[in-house]
C-alpha cells in the first residue's frame, strides 16, 4: 500500500515536471513563431521593394545609357546580324576584343 | 463448473460473500461517520475517474489524429499578408506599377526628452525640414504630430540609429511606377488613397484592389521605351505640340507599345496638368489624311470594282459643290492605282472611292470599327467623328482621310486588318493567351489576295514613293505617309499639320503595324522647312524599325539575299555567303562608339 502511494506520488511529480517543461517549450516555440511570421512579413516587404527597384534599374533607357557610356555599345546595324551559316565560312573573324 | 452454478441464487450468494468478508461493526455515531466517509470517497472516486476518462479520451484523439487535420498547429504563415494593391506587369513580367510599403515619421511631443537635440538630429537626416519647423512641432501640446511622410529606407535606418525617444514610424503604402514617364498614359495614376483615377489603374481598379490581383498588359516595355524615346526626339526636333505613337501586333491585335506626348510622371501628381493627361492614342480623334488612302485602295480592290491596273485621270482638280480637290504632289497625268498611292494623289483616291460607292465605303468603315468607339480596355476612349449624311462629297474627302476623324489606335487596327490577310481583331492592351483554334471570333474583311496586293503597294510607297525616308536597308518596310491640315475657325489651317506615317513590317509577313502621328510639327532647315508626314514621321518609323527588329529577332534581308517569300523557307541559295555582309573590325567599332560617348 505504501509502495503504491510512493510510486504514484513520484509519477505525479514527474508528470507535472514534464508538463511544466513542455508548456514552457510550447510558449517559447509560439514566441519563435510570432517572430518568424514577423520577419517573413518584413522579408516579403523587402522583396517587393527590391523587385520594384530591380524593375527600375532595368529601365531600358537607363540600360541603353549605361551601355553607351561604359561599354561603348551602339545600336545593332542590319549588317551585324548574321546566321551561323554565313559566319561558319569565314574563319578568324574577330568579333570583339 | 456444473450447471448448478448458473442457477439463480443471487440473494444467497450475496449473503454468503458478506459473511465471508471481514466486517467491522461500529455503533451509533461512529457508524454513521464511517458511512459518510465511504460515500464521500465514492463520489471523489467517481469524479476522478470521469476526469481521467476525459483526459484519456483526449490523449487517444491526439495520438491517433493524422497531422494534416491539425494544420493550424505550429505553422509559419508563409502566405503574403495584406499585400495591398496588385501589380501591373508588361508582357514579359516586368513590373510597371507596384504598391510599396512606405514608412512615415510621427512624434509624440510629450515623449520627447530634449526637443532641441532631437530637432538638430532629425534636421540633419531630413534636409527638407528646417530645424525651427521641427522644434515647433516637437514642442507642441498634442500627443501626435506628423513629421514627414514617405521616407526612404535609408532615412528610416538613420532615424532608427539616432535612437531619439518619442518619434516612431507608421506603415503605409505608396503606388510606385518604376519606369516613370515611359508608359504614363497607359498606366494612368492613383490618387492619395490608392484608387485608380486614370488609365489601366482606373479601368482595372476592381481587379487591382483585390489583394494580389495582377494585371498583365500586352505592352513590351523595351519597345515601349524605344517608342517613347523616338517620339520625344521627334517632338523636340520639330518643335511640335505633341505626338502619338502606337505599335500593334498585326496578327493578334495586341498593343505592343503606346505613347502619347506630352506626358506626365505618374510618380508625381504635380506633372499632370493641361494637355499632359490627354491620351492622344485612344482619346484623340484626328483626320488622318493620306494614310486613309490605303483603306480606300483596299476597299476598292476588295470589292472587285477596281483593278490594280485601272487608271484614273488626275490631270485636273475635281470641283464638287463649293470644294476643290487637288493633289499635293501633282503629277497632272493619268495615274494607275499603285501610282495613286505612290504619289499620294487625292484626285485618284476620290475617283476610286466614287467607283466603290459611298454605301460600300461606309459598310467597310463600319466593319473596320472606325465609326464607333473602340473597345480597348481604357477609360479614355474617343468617339470618332463621321458625317451624319453620307453624300458624294463625303465619300470623296473620306477617301483621302478628311471629313472623318478616328483615333490613332483605331487607324492602326484597320491597317493591321489590311496587311494581315484581311482579319479584323479589336485592339487590346491585355496580353492574350495563345487562342484555341476556333475560340476566337475573327471577322475577315478583306480577302487574302487584296491583303497581298496592299502589302506590295505599301512596299512600293516606301521603296519609290512619298515614304522613302522610312526605308531601312535590310528590313522590308511598307507604309504610307499622311499629312492633314488641322481644322481651325471654319476651315483648314495651311500651316498647322497633323503629319503621320503608318507602316507594317516585315511587309511580306507583318509582325507589327506602327503608327506615328506628330501634331503641328514645324519644318526646319534639315527638312527644307517641310513638315509633311514623309519628312517628319517617316524617319521616326525607320528609327523604330532599326531598333526594334534586332530585338525581336527579325533577320535583315541584305542585298544579294533573296527576299523571303512564303513558300521557299529553306532554299539552297541561302547557303551562299552574302556579299554585302561584313563584321566590322573591332577597332573601328570601338572608335565609333567612343566618338559617340564623347558627344554625350
Amino acid at each position: 500500500m505504501r509502495q503504491t502511494t510512493v510510486l504514484f506520488v513520484l509519477l505525479a511529480g514527474a508528470l507535472s515536471l514534464a508538463l511544466f517543461s513542455v508548456k514552457y517549450q510550447v510558449q517559447d516555440l509560439e514566441g519563435e513563431l510570432v517572430d518568424l511570421n514577423r520577419s517573413i512579413k518584413v522579408e516579403q516587404q523587402a522583396i517587393r521593394v527590391l523587385k520594384a527597384e530591380w524593375s527600375h534599374l532595368n529601365n531600358p533607357e537607363r540600360l541603353r545609357g549605361l551601355a553607351e557610356r561604359h561599354l561603348g555599345l551602339d545600336q545593332v546595324r542590319p549588317e551585324q546580324m548574321q546566321t551561323f551559316q554565313n559566319v561558319s565560312g569565314k574563319r578568324g573573324v574577330w568579333l570583339g576584343e | 463448473m456444473s450447471d448448478q452454478d448458473f442457477l439463480p441464487a443471487p440473494a444467497e450468494n450475496t449473503v454468503l460473500n458478506r459473511e465471508d468478508a471481514p466486517r467491522i461493526h461500529f455503533d451509533g455515531s461512529k457508524n454513521s461517520a464511517m458511512e459518510t466517509g465511504r460515500n464521500r470517497l465514492l463520489v471523489t472516486g467517481m469524479v476522478v475517474l470521469l476526469a481521467f476518462t476525459v483526459v484519456g479520451g483526449r490523449l487517444i484523439t491526439l495520438a491517433t489524429s493524422s497531422p494534416d487535420t491539425d494544420k493550424k498547429i505550429a505553422r509559419a504563415t508563409a502566405k503574403p499578408n495584406a499585400v495591398g494593391r496588385g501589380k501591373i506587369v508588361d508582357r514579359r513580367g516586368v513590373i510597371l506599377a507596384a504598391s510599396l510599403p512606405i514608412a512615415s515619421l510621427y512624434a509624440n511631443p510629450q515623449g520627447i526628452l530634449d526637443a532641441d537635440e532631437a530637432a538638430d538630429k532629425l534636421a540633419e537626416i531630413l534636409p527638407d525640414l528646417s530645424r525651427e519647423e521641427l522644434l515647433v512641432k516637437l514642442r507642441g501640446k498634442g500627443q501626435f504630430v506628423w513629421l514627414r511622410r514617405n521616407l526612404t529606407p535609408q532615412q528610416v535606418y538613420d532615424i532608427n540609429a539616432l535612437g531619439v525617444p518619442g518619434v516612431a514610424f507608421a506603415d503605409s503604402e505608396r503606388r510606385v511606377f518604376p519606369h516613370g514617364r515611359v508608359a504614363s498614359h497607359l498606366l494612368g495614376m492613383t490618387d492619395v488613397d490608392g484608387k485608380g483615377i486614370a488609365g489601366v489603374e482606373r479601368y482595372f481598379d476592381d481587379t487591382l484592389s483585390n489583394d494580389g490581383g495582377r494585371v498583365q498588359l500586352s505592352i513590351d516595355l523595351r519597345i515601349q521605351a524605344i517608342l517613347h524615346q523616338e517620339l520625344t526626339s521627334v517632338v523636340a526636333r520639330f518643335n511640335a505640340l505633341g505626338a502619338a505613337g502606337v505599335i500593334l501586333d498585326a496578327q493578334t491585335g495586341e498593343v505592343t507599345a503606346m505613347v502619347s506626348l506630352p506626358d506626365f510622371n505618374p510618380n508625381d501628381v504635380g506633372t499632370l496638368h493641361g494637355e499632359a493627361g490627354f491620351n492622344r492614342v485612344t482619346k484623340g480623334v484626328y483626320e488622318m489624311g493620306s494614310t486613309f488612302k490605303l483603306l480606300t485602295a483596299a476597299m476598292a480592290l476588295d470589292s472587285g470594282k477596281v483593278l490594280l491596273q485601272d487608271r484614273y485621270d488626275a490631270r485636273k482638280p475635281i470641283r464638287i459643290a463649293r470644294f476643290r480637290i487637288s493633289d499635293f504632289y501633282g503629277k497632272n497625268r493619268w495615274l494607275s492605282v499603285p501610282e495613286i498611292l505612290i504619289y499620294s494623289s487625292n484626285i485618284g483616291a476620290a475617283k476610286m472611292a466614287m467607283d466603290l460607292g459611298g454605301k460600300a465605303q461606309k459598310a467597310y468603315l463600319t466593319k473596320l470599327g472606325l465609326l464607333r468607339q473602340s473597345t480597348v480596355e481604357l477609360p479614355e476612349v474617343g468617339t470618332p467623328l463621321s458625317p451624319a449624311r453620307w453624300r458624294d462629297i463625303n465619300t470623296m474627302t473620306i477617301s483621302y482621310g478628311h471629313g472623318i476623324a478616328v483615333t490613332p489606335l483605331q487607324m492602326a487596327a484597320a491597317i493591321a486588318t489590311v496587311v494581315n490577310g484581311g482579319y479584323y481583331r479589336p485592339p487590346t492592351i491585355l496580353k492574350k493567351d495563345k487562342p484555341k483554334p476556333g475560340a476566337e471570333i475573327i471577322r475577315q474583311i478583306f480577302s487574302e489576295k487584296t491583303s497581298g496586293q496592299m502589302r506590295n503597294l505599301m512596299r512600293l510607297v516606301v521603296s519609290r514613293g512619298t515614304g522613302k525616308k522610312a526605308n531601312v536597308p535590310g528590313y522590308r518596310i511598307g507604309g504610307k505617309t499622311g499629312t492633314a491640315e488641322k481644322q481651325g475657325n471654319g476651315g483648314y489651317r495651311k500651316k498647322a499639320l497633323i503629319s503621320s506615317f503608318v507602316a507594317a513590317f516585315p511587309i511580306d509577313a507583318p509582325r507589327y503595324v506602327l503608327l506615328v502621328l506628330v501634331d503641328e510639327p514645324k519644318g526646319n532647315k534639315s527638312t527644307y522647312y517641310s513638315a509633311t508626314g514623309g519628312w517628319v514621321a517617316a524617319p521616326t518609323i525607320a528609327n523604330l524599325v532599326r531598333r526594334i527588329a534586332p530585338m525581336i529577332g527579325i533577320r535583315p534581308v541584305l542585298e544579294g539575299d533573296k527576299p523571303k517569300t512564303g513558300k521557299s523557307k529553306i532554299s539552297k541559295r541561302r547557303r551562299a555567303p552574302v556579299k554585302a555582309a561584313f563584321v566590322p573590325s573591332s577597332r573601328k567599332f570601338v572608335e565609333r562608339a567612343r566618338e559617340r560617348s564623347g558627344a554625350h
